[in-house]
């Protein structure tokens, strides 16, 4: 059985570094992750059980962490060696002996798992403040309990993660079962679109507010879906305009179909939001994008470069809120405006539970499906490789915008082991960038 | 010798290639045997005095207007309203037709002892001109001499204490114009009356009006239904004008006309190419302009139209004439048309023109995609009088490298206008009812408008119904060498040469069409029998 | 990467120390203005470096954007020195331009009253302008005996003296009304003779507001002499004033036409007024005229 094992080895640290110069996912050939023979974790306790992955999407943060240019905060989270992947479907091997009721789970399911390593996984009793109020995300004890350090399924030594042929080991608690209808590629987005919908549902948007998007990869079109899908469903408000700036012309034709009232390039979006919040601009009109004096209500930075935190706070209007759902690192980045207007700059990471605008308390992981469903998110999915091709697909993955691709996968159905494209995004590969 | 009249060209196998222009370059382009080409008059001679001209003209008004020193009382007060930065194209060299014009009315005031003068820029919702401007325009001594004292004023559409709402029309049309203006004992304007269009009631009826009178006439059904507004009597635009302008006079605003009409020397002798006919170039010409197609291929697109637009054109005066507007709009017509007309046969299937660098928008700025539409399918396309040069349903083919840019400071409202209107739609009905109200009175485009350098919020719309007669006339349009993205945008067809743009329009007009190309500089206007 | 600029010492003793703020801090004495002490620019060293720039660097210079027509020139050969050349100004250009066209005799022994206000309120100008134009500030915004007496006793020393009784470069190129407490006052007191002068054209080389155009453009100008205005017995400083203006009226009138005319229109007390016509701003400036070199070019 093959997997992908990262390891703590400080040369090939630096040569990863140095190789993601030349361009994102370029550092997997001479960086710290490499193919192993490598056997599937004991169960660490009762209450866990073992699933083999299907599909396992590369997340953004997967290759921020390849490329060596993930935060060094998360040092102390993680712990070595161990095998990524955490937006995965797959097969449940056997029923978890001590689950309790519900999960009405049998084996062969399929399942996504709900990769946060919370209280209830690490066996801490009582659970963190956290944990109790049902929100995982922010679990203040993922480096505690009998698990080694570990923020999610795929940054943890002892439950391996999604890209591996052998397979990981899940707490029960993090087991939801996948429906019927749902496709492989369907199920393999609702974790990414959980995360979306996390963002969505804790910003504060108010109907009729203007809504900006900036960037338009996996995280920011399932923003777009999140926020249509969840005010139609009277979850959340409905913004009046949702601005999406994305840079290639694939992104911005999916963020049209995904319910965005305009998707224009990055450079055009502080202009178009000026243009439907009314606001006026400063600085001399010839000095192209200015500051707004007004702006967006909530700005969505699906980005997360000091680039897009600067600009995301240009077009926010005082009071606003700028939500980083991309993954930042250690940015450089002017905070008087922020500082003068009020501005709130929030992060959005992972989920947990939801309290929806009706009052009620959801797992976010269930609103996430709801959206899945309802936009077919499945064509997201623009390419899956095989594990030993993972250089290839890392490079893919790396470079998916300009590419025309969305989402890259490693493909562990059997007998199907060459690249296969979904045939909607596939098609378009370069897209009608201008 | 005597200026030769314009001419129609039939091209056959010994015609030299036609020169196109094509932005801020040149092509020479081989049409199809049995085109025509259609070639202005050459230039007129000038006059031999213009300030004696000028004099005379203000001395002996046409219409019922006394002569100009008449009018002209201590204790009045006096405003000359001047056209703007539009005109004329390019720029003329110094000294400009309104300095000499209204230096002598100064004089006439000052000899009359008349203190209260007011000069007013007419700019409707243009952008404001620039102190450099203001100077060319003007000269340096009319300038100093009000300009410190803050009596060379810009028109501001948006200035609410400013204006001064006359009335409204039989048609229902507010006529809502400049206070000052309006106040005044004695309204002076001067033209220059480049084109057909120019001049009469419009003058002031629209260089000095509010958005809320403009609309009545710039709008998507006035435009259709002006064939052509370069031609008066049937044109709808001009009609509003004029009911406006009676209605102005009627209020009691005493307006004293002058217009001057410009002969078509528009190049300086380095581009003394551009003013020949190709079989007539000589050894000279060919030189310069195989030298100049040259350089201008290496020259970045940038330079190439900062060298452009520092082109001062040697035009010259060949008639002035002052007094009642009607009255002096009818002789100034005659005159443009005297300059510029030509006869046509029968119109074409298709209609090939080369668009220069420049429009009246874009003076010392960057001719955008919005502007390259409204100078080929709004001006260039209404040069006619009786029936356009074009069938209906049949093609134009314009030749511009319509790049996909803009000038932030003078054209902002373009930018949205091309990325949040021009996306979604082409119809200029369909903008007019969905957009163009929150152009007009978004307030950055207002702010910029009253203390920069902008054009009004609304002005692209308009000059996209400048081309609603066009839109609705042609089958199709295409767009020789323009930046794809950009044609796409506004609904046109890109095409890399004029062969593949002929071959295109052959969906359109079938395999055999006649076509006929407006030959420019200098201006024209078609007289379609 | 960020570059680090090397540290100054903030610490004491190689940083300036603070003053107790206990401790009453004296004024520092002020050394500009009309109190400047510039008895150092007439000391021979001074004054012959002055006469070697005047000579090599700003006569050219002047030549260079006014080319120059002095007139009456002729006033000044038989006049004794010293004397008070009064003017009209219109310009900074007046300054070096008229001691430029002074006859060597007079040239590098000129002193010239100079706004305390605006030439002396800083000390590296007050030195700059006591160096090159000999000036010495006068106090136009008030009276002041001080910087009168000074300039009276340079007068009584045997230096001539240039003033300007408008107080200040005119604002729209036409003379203000001349102060009777200048110049005027001056001669009485000294009883040495006015050279009335006035200068035209200066305005179009170098404006007091440039804006909108280059700030120096060469342009001709004109110096015109007249002979001298001696003080009468018993007259006051009013009456004075009053010839000394009437004095360069009649010359800016022969600038206009020529010598005769403006005798002819002297004698029959129609010289037009320095001060021009009484009317609306434009008008003033429309009766201007055209600047030279940019009339009204004939067609084309």
């Amino acid at each position: 059985m093959k997997a992908l094992v990262f390891e703590r080895n400080l040369a090939r640290f630096a040569a990863s570094r140095l190789a993601s110069s030349f361009g994102s996912g370029r550092g997997a050939a001479v960086g710290p992750l490499r193919i192993l023979e490598h056997e599937a974790p004991a169960l660490p306790a009762a209450g866990w059980a073992r699933v083999r992955p299907i599909l396992s999407g590369i997340c953004g943060s997967d290759l921020a962490t390849l490329d060596g240019r993930a935060s060094r905060s998360f040092e102390e989270i993680v712990s070595f060696p161990f095998v990524p992947g955490h937006e995965v479907v797959g097969t449940l091997e056997a029923v978890p002996e001590v689950a309790p009721t519900p999960p009405a789970l049998a084996a062969g399911d399929r399942v996504v798992i709900e990769p946060v390593l919370g209280c209830a996984a690490r066996g801490i009793v009582p659970p963190c403040p956290s944990c109790a109020e049902g929100r995982t995300g922010t679990c203040e004890r993922v480096a505690f309990g009998h698990l080694s350090p570990g923020l999610q399924t795929g940054y943890c030594a002892d439950t391996d993660g999604g890209w591996s042929e052998a397979g990981l080991v899940a707490h029960y608690s993090q087991l939801h079962r996948v429906p019927d209808a749902f496709s492989d590629e369907d199920a393999v987005l609702v974790e990414p679109t959980a995360c979306a919908a996390h963002a969505v549902c804790g910003a504060p948007i108010h109907d009729g507010d203007t809504v900006a998007v900036l960037g338009a990869g996996t995280l920011g079109l399932t923003v777009v879906a999140a926020l249509s899908t969840l005010a139609a469903g009277d979850l959340v408000a409905s913004p009046g305009a949702v601005v999406v700036g994305a840079r290639y012309g694939h992104q911005r034709r999916l963020a049209g179909e995904l319910g965005a009232t305009a998707a224009v390039s990055p450079d055009q979006l502080g202009r178009a939001v000026r243009r439907r919040s009314g606001s006026l601009a400063l600085g001399s009109p010839s000095t192209g994008t200015s500051p707004l004096t007004g702006g967006a209500d909530v700005v969505f930075d699906c980005v997360g470069s000091a680039g897009s935190i600067a600009q995301s706070l240009d077009m926010v209007r005082p009071r606003g809120t700028v939500v980083l759902v991309g993954m930042p690192g250690k940015v450089h980045v002017d905070l008087a405006s922020l500082w003068r207007r009020e501005v709130a700059l929030r992060g959005a990471y992972a989920y947990g539970s939801e309290r929806t605008l009706d009052g009620t308390t959801v797992r976010t992981f269930e609103l996430a499906f709801d959206v899945v469903a309802a936009h077919s998110l499945g064509r997201l999915v623009s390419a899956t490789y095989p594990i030993e091709r993972f250089e290839e697909a890392l490079v893919h993955a790396g470079s998916a915008g300009r590419r025309g691709a969305v989402k890259v996968a490693f493909d562990f159905r059997h007998g199907r082991r060459a690249t296969r494209r979904a045939d909607t995004v596939g098609r378009s590969s370069t897209g009608g960038a201008r | 010798m005597t200026p030769r009249p314009g001419l129609v060209l039939e091209v056959d196998r010994s015609t030299p290639p036609t020169l196109f222009w094509h932005g801020e370059r040149f092509a020479l382009e081989r049409l199809p045997e049995g085109s025509r080409v259609v070639y202005a008059p050459e230039p007129l001679p000038a006059l031999r005095d213009p300030s004696a001209a000028i004099r005379h003209a203000l001395t002996h008004p046409l219409g019922d207007r006394a002569p100009l020193p008449a009018l002209l009382r201590p204790g009045m007060r006096l405003t000359i309203c001047f056209d703007d930065i539009s005109l004329p194209l390019p720029p003329m060299q110094a000294p400009d037709v309104r300095q000499l014009v209204i230096e002598q009315v100064l004089d006439m005031a000052a000899e009359a002892g008349v203190d209260d003068v007011v000069l007013v820029a007419a700019l409707a919702l243009h952008r404001r001109m620039t102190e450099a401007e203001l100077r060319h325009a003007l000269g340096d001594r009319i300038y100093d001499a009000f300009a410190p004292q803050g009596l060379l004023t810009q028109h501001d559409a948006e200035d609410p204490d400013n204006l001064v709402h006359l009335g409204t029309t039989a048609e229902g049309e507010d006529v809502e114009i400049n206070k000052r203006a309006a106040t005044s004992d004695l309204l002076v304007y001067v033209n220059i009356n480049l084109v057909a269009m120019d001049g009469g009631h419009k003058s002031v009826a629209t260089g000095l009006a509010s958005y809320r009178s403009l609309r009545h006439h710039h709008n998507p059904r006035t435009m259709v239904h002006s064939r052509s507004f370069m031609d008066a009597p049937r044109s709808e635009l001009h009609s509003s004008n004029w009911r406006m302008g009676r209605l102005i006079a009627d209020s009691g605003v005493q307006v004293f006309q002058i217009e001057t009409t410009l002969n078509t020397d528009t190049f300086p002798s380095q581009f003394g190419f551009l003013q020949r006919r190709e079989w007539e170039w000589s050894l000279r010409d060919r030189a310069t302009y195989a030298a100049t197609a040259a350089a201008l291929d290496r020259t970045p697109p940038r330079i190439a139209r900062q060298i452009f637009h520092s082109i001062r054109a040697p035009h010259a005066m060949v008639s002035v004439q002052a007094g009642e507007v009607e009255a002096v709009h009818e002789v100034t017509t005659a005159n443009v048309w005297r300059q510029q007309g030509v006869e046509v046969d029968g119109q074409a299937d298709i209609l090939t023109m080369g668009l220069p660098y420049i429009c009246p928008y874009n003076v010392g700025s960057i001719m955008n995609p919005v502007l390259v539409a409204c100078l080929g399918l709004g001006y260039f396309f209404n040069l006619y009088r009786g029936k356009p040069l074009v069938r209906p349903g049949g093609v134009v083919i314009l030749h511009h490298p319509t790049p996909w840019e803009f000038h932030p400071g003078h054209h902002p409202s373009y930018i949205d206008f091309f990325e949040e209107v021009l996306s979604q739609t082409t119809d200029p009905v369909e903008m007019s009812k969905t957009y163009e109200e929150s152009f007009a009175t978004d307030p950055w485009y207002v702010h910029l408008y009253r203390t920069g350098n902008a054009y009004h919020g609304v002005h692209p719309f308009y000059m996209w119904y400048w081309c609603a007669h066009a839109l609705d006339h042609l089958g199709r349009v295409i767009v020789v060498g323009g930046d794809p993205a950009a044609v796409r945008r506004m609904g046109f067809s890109p095409a890399t040469s004029l062969s593949d743009a002929l071959e295109m329009a052959s969906d359109v007009v079938g395999r055999s069409p006649s076509l006929t190309h407006i030959h420019t500089p200098p201006l024209l206007m078609a007289d379609v029998r | 990467m960020t570059v680090r600029l090397p540290r100054l010492p903030t610490s004491f003793p190689l940083a300036t120390p603070p003053w107790p703020a206990s401790v009453p801090r004296p004024a520092p004495e002020r050394r500009v203005g009309a109190d400047y002490d510039h008895g150092w620019s007439r000391r021979y060293p001074v004054r012959l470096a002055r006469a070697i720039v005047l000579d090599n660097v700003a006569r050219p210079a002047a030549r260079l954007v006014a080319p120059t027509t002095v007139r009456g020139d002729e006033h000044l050969r038989h006049v004794e020195a010293p004397v008070i050349f009064v003017a009209n100004h219109a310009s900074h250009l007046d300054t070096p331009l008229l001691l430029t066209t002074l006859p060597v005799r007079f040239r590098h022994h000129t002193v010239v009253a100079a706004a305390a206000d605006y030439f002396f309120d800083r000390r590296w100008k007050a030195a700059l302008w006591s160096f090159s134009l000999a000036a010495i500030p006068v106090d136009r915004s008030r009276v002041n005996r001080r910087s009168m007496d000074t300039a009276a006793e340079l007068v009584e020393e045997g230096w001539n003296l240039v003033i300007f009784p408008e107080g200040g470069r005119s604002p729209d190129g036409w003379t203000q009304p001349f102060r009777p407490a200048s110049a005027a006052y001056l001669a009485r007191r000294t009883g040495r003779p006015v050279v009335p002068v006035h200068v035209h054209g200066t305005r179009d080389v170098l404006p007091k507001a440039a804006e909108g155009r280059a700030p120096v453009r060469r342009s001709p100008v004109s110096v015109v002499f007249g002979a001298p205005v001696t003080p009468e017995e018993g007259e006051d400083a009013r009456r004075l004033n009053a010839r000394i203006e009437r004095a360069v009226a009649v010359l800016a009138d022969e600038v206009g036409s020529d010598w005769w005319s403006a005798q002819r229109r002297a004698a029959a007390g129609a010289t037009p007024a320095l001060a021009g016509p009484d009317a609306a701003p434009w008008r003033r400036s429309w009766a201007l005229g055209s600047p030279p070199g940019t009339e009204r070019r004939t067609w084309p």
